[in-house]
């Protein structure tokens, strides 16, 4: 009985899959916040470094992934696939459960596999420091690790709620040398005005990145850096869909679906994309590609597919995205990574075009699915990574019921060693089934800028 | 220092353990079955554990507090009211005149709903009130869980915050023949710790109330429509909306507002059923009532089940801040049509600030009895 499935360290992928090649159409531009006319590569070269901008538009299939960037995932990848042989055997289901470990990595989550790239190109770039936001800390711990590899200098700023709900998230980022400051912080002219109008605000990943934008634009040595939602940084976690494919053909094995959890996409855009690729140039038309998302903040299930700015403040281009409005601020739910308005571009067109679907669940159902993981598998997992879970749970329990025998594969992105406190309120009974009332804000003057 | 008026109802509960729902006007009956006083032992429970408390206790004389708090080792700083022979509903009252008089800050008392009607009756609305749970009935949501929550949350003081509560009416000769009528009486404020579950809840849920309502009143206020009728419920929630639709609405009353404008004040199901005939598009806005949160049934019976059939269950709108969401676990619906009670379904959606609602869980009305606080099984 084969439970972890393992590659050699020189059967990790020397290059990041680019599904916008396969993509029926290509996605659409990005838009200048002031002009709404489409953006051109210097209208990014302030906050990003030149071969971050040519990968944002690239429809090349593959990008080379660079040598020094190869020996830093070195470190942790190729990352396990794990059978879920107790979980399975607890579910009783006929199907095989199969998750991507990405929580070996240093800073405990997929993130590193961006932020070192991102990392890296800046520090060729001649770039001395780095801005960033964070949500549940895992983005920015991750920055903190990849930035302290090449000497460059690291500014994070981490949503308030999480910064008080994690601090060991902050302890990391500091132990690798960054600074880290909850947002909103009177260090900006858009956290000034949010703190202006709500002094208690638990803050926003939309408010943290129109922060942390600001900070690069207004600094000539600084340039800025995303963990989620551009299309860059899911080319960068492709590297886990393209591990996982080689993995299950070890096994003989193709999923039947993929799983993973959403807040900006990009884990799940990491798992997917090569197989939604398989999808789209008909290798295998019937994988099913499920994006999970926290019933308090559904930019895919509830929000509607149009331009919005990524961030609160509108320092950002306009993406054409699921969104939830851009000045929505989602309720404080420990699963703080999923805390944000929209989702990624290339998620949000695949999952409007069909290649994809998306599902939603309350906080409390996941954590029973986390405790669940738990008591089976072994491993904590963070919040975010619990939808996942729970969707992977139901999707074996409806082959309990039909009887078939399916594959599933989802991303189990990150550990939940920082959120006991999460857990503790789960096993006090105290926490709160948020939700998006999503009929009365329709009725609702929408805000949304029309494009 | 904080200063605390402590009143007990020494006969609270007794009607209670011997079956009779209630001690109101039967007091005589409950003894000679052979009730014994419930509430010195309540109270006791919690003075225990306040040993230390930051709070100077201000008392009436004999079983109305006096002996218990000696009992438990704390010296009253004053006797403010002292009685003489049976204590009865005037004794309270006066008690609760002679604390005004002191200027206490907080009234901790220990009965049940009747003692919670008859302080907030010389009280008013702006002296606290907190209840440790001994009476027979405690529907109004002035009571801690049980008297060592009463005395953890008097450990904090002053550092209190204060949510509003409904002091419930229960018509105790319809009660003890098995119908269950209530009626808000009045709301009073009630104290709770602040940041108890700081740890577990985000900054928005700790902030205040009237924080809370606002946020809720802008999100409806988005949503009004002037060719809409709306049927307000009782309620501070409800009737801080109505102040931001700039109209003023009856505290304890079901109102209906069209256009801006209160067209029926303290309604009652005719009223309604007049204007449901008038107006096509209706909507219900009502909020959890009592400390066992019935949104539909106990303390808004004027919204029957024929104005929730012909509104129909999708056009009502739950409101509730988070505070008083967190202090209700689950929520009930009794209408008095179980039929229409189960179309509910076993969830629902309440709105809780702006843009943002909570899914919350219904239970069985039968349910909710048994969760009243301090209630003894088999007394129901």
């Amino acid at each position: 009985m084969q439970t972890k499935i393992l590659l050699d360290e020189e059967q990790m992928p020397k290059k990041w899959y680019n599904v916008q090649a396969d993509m029926p159409s290509p996605l659409d531009p990005y838009l200048h916040p002031a002009t709404h006319k489409p953006v051109v590569p210097d209208d990014l070269k302030a906050i990003f470094p030149m071969e971050l901008i040519r990968q944002e538009v690239t429809t090349d299939r593959f990008v080379d992934i660079p040598e020094e960037v190869q020996d830093v995932l070195h470190l942790w990848r190729p990352s396990p696939l794990y059978r879920a042989h107790r979980l399975e055997k607890f579910l009783k289901t006929p199907a095989k459960i199969y998750y991507k470990w990405e929580g070996v990595s240093p800073a405990g989550s997929h993130k590193t596999n961006t932020s070192v790239p991102q990392a890296y190109y800046n520090m060729q770039a001649g770039i001395e420091r780095i801005a960033t936001e964070t949500g549940a800390g895992q983005w920015g711990s991750a920055l903190a690790f990849a930035t302290m590899l090449y000497d460059l200098e690291c500014t994070v700023y981490m949503v308030r709620s999480s910064y008080t709900q994690k601090p060991y998230r902050k302890s990391m980022m500091q132990a690798w040398g960054a600074e880290c400051i909850p947002s909103p912080s009177t260090k900006t002219n858009s956290g000034r005005a949010v703190l202006e109008k709500d002094p208690e605000t638990p803050g926003a990943l939309g408010i943290a990145i129109s922060e942390a934008v600001e900070d690069a634009a207004t600094h000539a040595n600084t340039n800025y850096a995303l963990g989620s939602v551009l299309n860059h940084v899911c080319l960068h976690q492709t590297i886990i869909g393209q591990e996982c494919r080689e993995q299950l053909a070890m096994v003989d094995e193709y999923p039947d679906v993929v799983i993973g959890c959403v807040g900006g996409g990009s884990n799940f855009a990491g798992i997917s994309l090569p197989f939604a690729g398989d999808k789209m140039t008909g290798k295998h038309k019937e994988i099913d590609i499920i994006g999970v998302e926290p019933a308090s903040c559904p930019s895919l299930t509830k929000g509607s597919f149009t331009y919005d700015f990524g961030d609160v403040a509108g320092l950002t281009p306009l993406m054409k995205i699921y969104t939830l409005g851009h000045d929505f601020v989602p309720p404080s739910i420990h699963a703080g990574g999923l805390r944000y308005h929209g989702a990624s571009p290339i998620v949000s067109r695949l999952v409007h075009d069909g290649v994809m679907r998306a599902v939603a669940y309350h906080q409390s159902e996941v954590f029973d699915a986390a405790k669940t993981f738990s008591r089976t598998e072994g491993i904590i997992v963070a919040p975010e990574t619990s939808h996942a879970v729970k969707s992977a749970i139901d999707e074996a329990l409806k082959c309990k019921k039909s009887g078939e025998a399916k594959t599933i594969l989802f991303n189990c992105s990150g550990h939940g060693n920082f959120d006991m406190s999460a857990y503790d309120a789960y096993f006090a009974g105290q926490l709160v089934d948020y939700e998006y009332p999503d009929e009365l804000i329709r009725e609702a003057i929408g805000r949304i800028p029309k494009v | 220092m904080y200063r605390i008026g402590f009143v007990v109802n020494p006969v609270a509960g007794m009607g209670g353990a011997v079956g009779l729902k209630g001690t109101d006007g039967v007091l005589p009956e409950a003894v000679m079955r052979g009730a014994h006083p419930r509430s010195p032992a309540r109270a006791m429970q919690a003075l225990r554990l306040l040993a230390g408390a930051p709070v100077e206790i201000l008392a009436c004389s004999g079983a109305m507090g006096e002996e218990v708090l000696l009992d438990a080792g704390i010296v009253p700083s004053c006797i403010a009211y002292r009685y003489s022979g049976e204590s009865t509903a005037r004794d309270t009252k006066a008690a609760v005149k002679a604390f005004m008089e002191h200027g206490v800050d907080l009234i901790v008392f220990c009965g049940g709903d009747g003692t919670a009607r008859d302080i907030a009756e010389v009280a008013g609305t702006n002296l606290p009130l907190l209840g440790i749970p001994a009476g027979v009935k405690m529907y109004s949501s002035v009571f801690a869980l049980d008297p060592a929550s009463a005395a953890a949350i008097l450990r904090q003081a002053p550092d209190l915050r204060y949510h509003d509560a409904e002091i419930v009416d229960v018509d105790e000769e319809a009660y003890r023949s098995g119908e269950l009528r209530t009626q808000v009486f009045c709301y009073v404020k009630s104290p709770h710790v602040p940041g108890r579950t700081q740890v577990t809840k985000g900054v928005f849920e700790d902030s205040d109330e009237d924080r809370a309502k606002d946020e809720i009143a802008t999100f409806m206020l988005e949503i009004l429509r002037d060719d809409t009728l709306y049927i307000l419920g009782a309620g501070t929630t409800t009737e801080h909306l109505a102040v931001r639709m700039g109209c003023a609405k009856t505290l304890l009353g079901v109102d209906a507002v069209y256009g801006g404008n209160v067209i029926a004040a303290d309604a009652n199901e005719e009223t309604l059923l007049g204007l449901l005939a008038r107006y096509p598009r209706v909507r219900i806005l009502v909020s959890p009532i009592g400390a066992q949160g019935f949104i539909l049934g106990r303390g808004s019976q004027q919204i029957s089940p024929a104005i929730v059939r012909m509104v129909g269950i999708r056009n009502i709108i739950i409101l509730a801040t988070p505070g008083k969401l967190s202090r209700t676990g689950v929520l009930y619906v009794d209408t008095g049509d179980a039929a229409l009670d189960r179309e509910f379904g076993t969830s629902i959606q309440v709105i809780c600030g702006y843009r943002l609602a909570q899914r919350k869980r219904i239970g069985l009305p039968a349910d909710a009895d048994s969760r009243i606080p301090g209630a003894q099984p088999g007394i129901f």
